[in-house]
C-alpha cells in the first residue's frame, strides 16, 4: 500500500526549465480544450459568422442564438433542464442511502455472501446498456411504469450507478473505526441507527464523490431517457439536444446556442465543485 | 445537515415526480392525438404548426400533440416509440410495410381514396391504402447547372448513357466537378445507384422486385452487376469529388446550388431547395438509359398513417383527411418541397403556386405518359424492400465508392435479402425505411 | 433465537435488501430476459416469438457485419486505451506542479469528461467534416491542398473516432494518474535522486511501477468505456461510411430497431457482454497481479 508521506508535487522556482515546462503545459492544455473553446465562442456568433471563421472570438457577441433557443415554441431548454434536474436529484438522493446502506451492510460481513454480492455488483459496471435496454422497458411496462419519471428513476437505481456507489463507499468504510461501531452497539443502537448517525457523517467525502459523479453521469445519460421517458413525457436536456441536432438544420448558430445552454450547467457545476471531484477520484483510485 | 438535506431532496424529488407523472398523463386521453413529424430545411417547425392549424380548422374537436423525429429516419423512431409503448396516433410519411405486419396501422376508406386521388393504388400494400397518395416524386432526377454546362461547351442535357459519359468527360476537361454527392448521408449516397438500377433493370422489367421476392432474379445476376458497374464507371472516372463520402446531405445542397459541381442526382424534393432567384439556371433530366428511352423512377408519397390502436380513430381519420386534402398545405409542399400533387380534379394552377421552370419541366414527366417504375429503395407499396435492406443498399453504394468489387457487394445484398425474408411473413413486405428527407413524398 | 445483533440490524438489512432487490430487478432480470430472448426469433414486425434454440448463435458465426463490427470495436478499444493512457501519464507528469497555473490546467484537463457524448460528437463533427474547421485551418496554413475526408473513408473515420474518444478519455486518465503520482512516497523519489537515477530512467524504474494501482484503474475503465460506447459514434458518423465504423453496440441497436430482429440482437448483445467481461477480467487480473508483484 502507500507508505508514509506522500510526495507533494515538486516545487520548482521559475528557473529556465520551469518556464519551458510552464509554456509547454499551457500550450498543450489550450490545444486540449480547443473544442470546448469552440463551443463557447460559437454560441455567440451568427450562423454565417461561424461558417466564415469558426475560430475567432465573437466580436461583437450576439445573444440571438441563446434567446432563440430559450424561446422555442416547444420550450426545449426550460423543459429539458427541468426534467433533467428532476431525474438527477431524485435518482441521486435515492442512490446515496441505498448504496451506502448496502455497502455498510456488506462491509461488516465476511465470507462468500459478501464476495458474491461484490462480484454481482462489479458485473453491473461493465454491462453495455444496450444489452438490457429493451428488457428493462418490458419490465417497467409490467409494473405500469413505462414512459414515466418514476420508471426512469427506478431503472437508474438498479444498475451500474448503484455498483459505483457501493464500491466508492466500500473504500471509505474501511476508515470507519470498528471501536465506534462496537461502542454504539453496546449502547443498544440498531444497525440502521449506527449507519445513519455514525457512519454517514464519517464517510462524507464518499457521499460527495458519489453525488458528484452520479449527478454528472445521470445528467448526461442518453439511451435510457431516450427510450424510457420518450417524447410524451418531455425530454431531458441531453435527449432533447440529440433530437435537435438530428434535424438537419444548417443553422449552426442555433445549434451551438442550444449546445451551450445544455452543456453550461454541468460545466459550471464541475468548476464549482472541482476540488471535490478531483479529490474524490484521487481518493478512489488510491484506495 | 447533509443527511437532512438528502432526505428532504429525496422526498421532494419523489413528490415532484409523482406530481409530474400524474399531470403529464400517459397516452392521450380524450381526443389529443400524437402526431409524429420530422423537420428538414424546407419542412420547418412553423410549416408543421401552420399545417396542423389549417387542418384543425376543418376537423374541429381534435387536439394535436406534435412530436418530432430526431432524424429523417422516422420509421426507426416510430419503432423506438412502439417499443417503449408510445406508438403515435398519426405518423407522417412512414413506411407502412414496416408496421402492418404487427397490425399497427389502420387503412383508409377505399371509397374516400378513390374519390380524391389520381393514383388511388399508387402506394397501396396488398390493396390497402395506409397513407393517402397526395403527392409523388421522382427519385432521382439529375439536376444540372446550365451555366456550368455552357462553360464546358455542352449544348443540352444528355439523352442516353453514351452522351451522359460524354458530358462528364467534357465537364472534367473544363475543370468542373461533374457530380455533387451527399455521400456522408447514406440515403443521399445511394442516389446514383438508385438511378442506374431503376433505369437499367426496372426499366426493362418493372416487376423485378416482385420477381426477387419470388426468387426468380438476384442482385448477383449479370445484368444487375453490369448496371451497377456503370456506377463504378462514374466513380473510377473521377467524376465525383474524392471526398464525397464525407459530405453531408445539407452540405451537398449548398455545394450544388453554390455552383461547385455541375450535376446533382437527387430526389425531386430538391426542387424546393433550388434558390428562387437563380432557379432558371438549373435544369433536370431523368437518369439516362442506354437506348435513350425515358424511364421515370417514380414514387407515390403521401401524408400520414393512422395507428390501429388510437383511442380516437374517428377524430384521427377526420384530421388526417383534412390535412391531406388541404390545398394550403399542399401549396406549401409544392413550393417548399418540390412535391408533385396528385389530387384528383386539380391542376397545378388550382393551388395558386409559384413554381420554377425546372419544377414545371419535372412535373411534366409525371403527367406525361411514359414508363414509370417504382424507385428501388423508396417505394412503399408492394415493391418495398424487406427490413434492413434499405440500409444495406445504401451501405453498398457507399462501399462501392471506394471498392470496385461489385460482385461481392451484390452478393452481400442477396445474403441480407435472404436473412431478412427468412421466416414467416404475415402481411405485406416489411421494409426498413430510408432516411429520406423526402417529406411527404415518401412514396 | 435471533441474537441481539441480528435483530438490531433488521432495519439496515432491510434497506440493503431493498438495494439488492432493485439491482436484481433492473439489472439481473433484464439480463436474463435478454439471454432468453437470444434463443428466440423475436421480431415485433412479424409478431413472431418462438424458440429457435441456437440458431441465432450459429448465424452469428457467419455474420460478416458482426465480424467487422467486432474488429472495429476491439481495434478502437485497444487503440484508444493505449493512447488515452499514454496521454494521461504524459499529461499528468507535465501538470504535476503545485503552482496555481498548474492547478487551473489540471481543472481544465478534466473538462472533456463533463460534456455529454452528444455534444462531444457534434462539436467534433463540425471540426472534422469535409467543409469543417480542421480542413479550413490546414488549408489556410498550406498544409493541405484540398479538403481531406476525415470522416469520409473507413480508415480515416476509424482514426477520427479514435482521436475523439481518446480526447474524451484523456480527461479521465490524466486525473487518475495525477492522483497516483501524488501518492508516490517522497522517500522513494529522494532515494532515486540520491542514487543518481534521473529522467526517463527514474520514470521507468521508480515512478511507473509505483503508480501501478492507478494504471490498473485507468486501463480497466478505459477499456470498458470504449466497449460500451454509443452516443459519440452515433452522432459523429452514425456507423458510416458504409457501416465501417459500426461498433458492435451500434450494430445491436440497429438490429433491434431498424431490422426488428430482437432475438438476434439479444444474441449479439450476449456476445458483446461476454467479450467485455472476459476482456475486463483478464486485463484487471493481469494488472492487479502486476501491482502485487511490484
Amino acid at each position: 500500500m502507500r507508505s508514509r508521506g506522500r510526495a507533494a508535487p515538486p516545487r520548482r522556482g521559475p528557473g529556465g526549465r520551469g518556464r519551458v515546462r510552464l509554456i509547454v503545459a499551457v500550450v498543450v492544455t489550450l490545444a486540449f480544450i480547443a473544442p470546448i473553446y469552440l463551443m463557447l465562442v460559437n454560441a455567440f456568433k451568427s450562423g454565417d459568422q461561424i461558417r466564415a471563421n469558426p475560430v475567432v472570438p465573437p466580436l461583437p457577441p450576439t445573444l440571438d442564438n441563446l434567446s432563440t433557443a430559450l424561446t422555442r415554441p416547444d420550450n426545449l431548454i426550460p423543459i429539458g433542464l427541468r426534467n433533467s434536474l428532476i431525474v438527477v436529484v431524485a435518482s441521486v438522493a435515492l442512490l446515496i442511502p441505498l448504496g451506502s446502506a448496502l455497502s455498510f451492510y456488506i462491509s461488516r460481513r465476511r465470507g462468500r455472501v459478501r464476495a458474491v454480492i461484490l462480484a454481482a455488483l462489479a458485473a453491473g459496471l461493465m454491462i453495455p446498456p444496450q444489452v438490457i435496454l429493451l428488457p428493462t422497458i418490458k419490465i417497467l411496462t409490467w409494473l405500469g411504469l413505462d414512459h414515466s419519471y418514476p420508471g426512469l428513476i427506478l431503472s437508474n437505481l438498479g444498475g451500474g450507478y448503484l455498483s459505483f456507489a457501493v464500491f466508492v463507499y466500500a473504500g471509505f468504510m474501511r476508515s470507519v473505526p470498528d471501536e465506534i461501531v462496537q461502542a454504539a452497539r453496546m449502547d443498544g443502537a440498531g444497525g440502521l441507527r449506527i449507519w445513519w448517525q455514525i457512519v454517514m457523517p464519517l464517510v462524507r467525502p464518499a457521499t460527495a464523490t458519489v453525488a458528484i459523479f452520479l449527478s454528472l453521469w445521470i445528467w448526461n445519460d442518453f439511451l435510457n431517457p431516450l427510450f424510457i421517458l420518450g417524447p410524451l413525457q418531455g425530454q431531458t436536456i441531453t435527449t432533447g439536444l440529440y433530437l435537435t441536432i438530428g434535424q438537419y438544420s444548417v443553422d449552426y448558430g442555433q445549434l451551438f446556442g442550444i449546445m451551450f445552454l445544455a452543456g453550461i450547467l454541468p460545466v459550471v457545476g464541475y468548476l464549482t465543485v472541482q476540488k471535490q471531484f478531483i479529490a474524490g477520484l484521487t481518493a478512489g483510485s488510491t484506495k | 445537515m447533509l443527511r437532512k438535506t438528502f432526505l428532504a431532496a429525496g422526498l421532494a424529488g419523489l413528490l415532484a415526480v409523482t406530481a409530474c407523472s400524474d399531470g403529464g398523463g400517459g397516452d392521450s386521453g380524450g381526443s389529443t392525438l400524437t402526431y409524429l413529424t420530422f423537420e428538414t430545411p424546407s419542412l420547418t417547425s412553423t410549416f408543421w404548426d401552420n399545417s396542423i392549424k389549417a387542418a384543425q380548422a376543418e376537423a374541429p374537436g381534435v387536439k394535436i400533440n406534435r412530436i418530432t423525429a430526431p432524424s429523417t429516419d422516422r420509421d426507426a423512431y416510430a419503432k423506438q416509440l412502439q417499443a417503449s409503448g408510445q406508438f403515435p396516433d398519426l405518423l407522417q410519411s412512414i413506411t407502412p410495410s414496416n408496421f402492418v405486419g404487427a397490425g399497427l396501422l389502420k387503412p383508409y376508406d377505399e371509397a374516400w381514396v378513390d374519390a380524391n386521388f389520381l393514383l388511388p393504388q399508387g402506394n397501396a400494400l396488398k390493396g390497402e391504402v395506409y397513407i393517402p397518395p397526395t403527392n409523388s416524386q421522382i427519385i432521382p432526377e439529375v439536376f444540372y447547372n446550365k451555366e456550368l454546362f455552357a462553360k464546358a461547351g455542352i449544348t443540352g442535357p444528355p439523352k442516353n448513357w453514351a452522351e451522359f459519359l460524354d458530358v462528364c468527360a467534357k465537364l472534367k476537361a473544363a475543370g468542373v466537378t461533374p457530380f455533387t454527392l451527399g455521400g456522408g448521408d447514406p440515403f443521399a449516397a445511394s442516389m446514383p445507384l438508385v438511378g442506374v438500377f431503376s433505369a437499367d433493370i426496372l426499366g426493362k422489367n418493372p416487376n423485378w422486385l416482385r420477381d426477387r421476392y419470388a426468387g426468380k432474379v438476384k442482385f448477383s445476376d449479370p445484368d444487375v452487376v453490369a448496371a451497377v458497374e456503370k456506377y463504378r464507371t462514374l466513380v473510377s472516372g473521377g467524376y465525383f469529388d474524392k471526398g464525397a463520402l464525407g459530405v453531408k446531405y445539407a452540405d451537398s445542397i449548398t455545394q450544388f446550388t453554390g455552383g461547385k459541381a455541375a450535376m446533382y442526382p437527387m430526389g425531386s424534393w430538391f426542387l424546393g431547395s433550388a434558390p428562387k432567384e437563380s432557379a432558371d439556371n438549373f435544369g433536370a433530366f431523368p437518369w439516362p438509359t442506354d437506348d435513350g428511352s425515358v424511364v421515370i423512377p417514380f414514387v407515390v408519397g403521401g401524408s400520414m398513417a393512422i395507428s390501429a390502436k388510437t383511442k380516437d380513430p374517428e377524430g384521427a381519420t377526420r384530421f388526417a383527411q383534412a390535412w391531406s386534402l388541404n390545398p394550403a398545405n399542399l401549396k406549401l409542399l409544392i413550393e417548399g418541397d418540390g412535391a408533385f400533387p396528385m389530387l384528383k380534379g386539380k391542376t397545378l394552377a388550382d393551388y395558386g403556386v409559384t413554381v420554377t421552370k425546372v419544377f414545371e419541366d419535372s412535373f411534366a414527366y409525371v403527367t406525361a405518359d411514359n414508363t414509370k417504375v417504382n424507385a428501388i429503395g423508396w417505394a412503399t407499396n408492394d415493391d418495398a424492400l424487406p427490413p434492413g435492406l434499405n440500409d444495406q443498399f445504401y451501405a453498398a453504394s457507399q462501399a462501392l465508392f471506394t471498392s470496385g468489387d461489385v460482385k461481392a457487394e451484390m452478393a452481400k445484398l442477396d445474403q441480407a435479402w435472404t436473412t431478412a425474408t427468412n421466416g414467416p411473413l404475415t402481411q405485406g413486405r416489411a421494409r426498413t425505411p430510408s432516411r429520406g428527407p423526402g417529406p411527404l413524398t415518401r412514396t | 433465537m435471533l441474537s441481539r445483533k441480528s435483530r438490531a440490524d433488521g432495519g439496515l438489512a432491510l434497506l440493503a435488501a431493498l438495494a439488492l432487490g432493485l439491482y436484481l430487478v433492473f439489472l439481473v432480470l433484464p439480463l436474463l430476459l435478454s439471454l432468453r430472448g437470444s434463443f428466440t426469433n423475436e421480431n415485433p414486425l412479424r409478431a413472431t416469438n418462438e424458440f429457435v434454440g441456437l440458431r441465432n448463435y450459429r448465424e452469428m458465426a457467419g455474420d460478416d457485419q458482426l465480424r467487422a463490427s467486432l474488429v472495429f470495436t476491439l481495434t478502437l478499444a485497444v487503440g484508444v486505451t493505449l493512447a488515452a493512457n499514454a496521454l494521461g501519464v504524459a499529461f499528468a507528469l507535465l501538470l504535476n506542479r503545485t503552482r496555481l497555473s498548474y492547478r487551473v490546467m489540471r481543472t481544465l484537463a478534466f473538462l472533456p469528461q463533463v460534456l455529454s457524448g452528444v455534444i462531444v460528437g457534434f462539436v467534433w463533427q463540425t471540426i472534422l467534416t469535409q467543409d469543417g474547421l480542421l480542413n479550413n485551418v490546414l488549408m489556410s496554413v498550406g498544409l493541405l491542398d484540398e479538403p481531406y475526408p476525415w470522416l469520409g473513408t473507413p480508415r480515416a473515420a476509424l482514426f477520427s473516432i479514435g482521436a475523439v474518444v481518446t480526447w474524451v478519455l484523456s480527461g479521465f486518465t490524466t486525473v487518475v494518474y495525477l492522483a497516483a503520482l501524488q501518492s508516490v512516497p517522497i522517500e522513494l523519489n529522494d532515494m532515486a535522486t540520491m542514487d543518481g537515477v534521473r529522467g526517463t530512467q527514474r520514470f521507468r524504474q521508480v515512478t511507473w511501477p509505483m503508480i501501478a494501482p492507478g494504471t490498473t484503474i485507468s486501463v480497466t475503465i478505459s477499456l470498458i468505456t470504449v466497449l460500451k460506447l454509443y452516443d459519440i459514434i452515433a452522432v459523429l458518423t452514425g456507423g458510416g461510411p458504409a457501416n465501417s465504423t459500426q461498433s458492435t453496440a451500434l450494430y445491436i441497436v440497429r438490429l433491434a430497431f431498424t431490422s426488428d430482429r430482437l432475438g438476434y440482437a439479444s444474441a449479439v448483445a450476449m456476445l458483446l457482454l461476454a467479450l467485455s467481461a472476459v476482456l475486463a477480467l483478464a486485463v484487471t487480473g493481469a494488472l492487479r497481479r502486476r501491482e502485487v508483484s511490484l
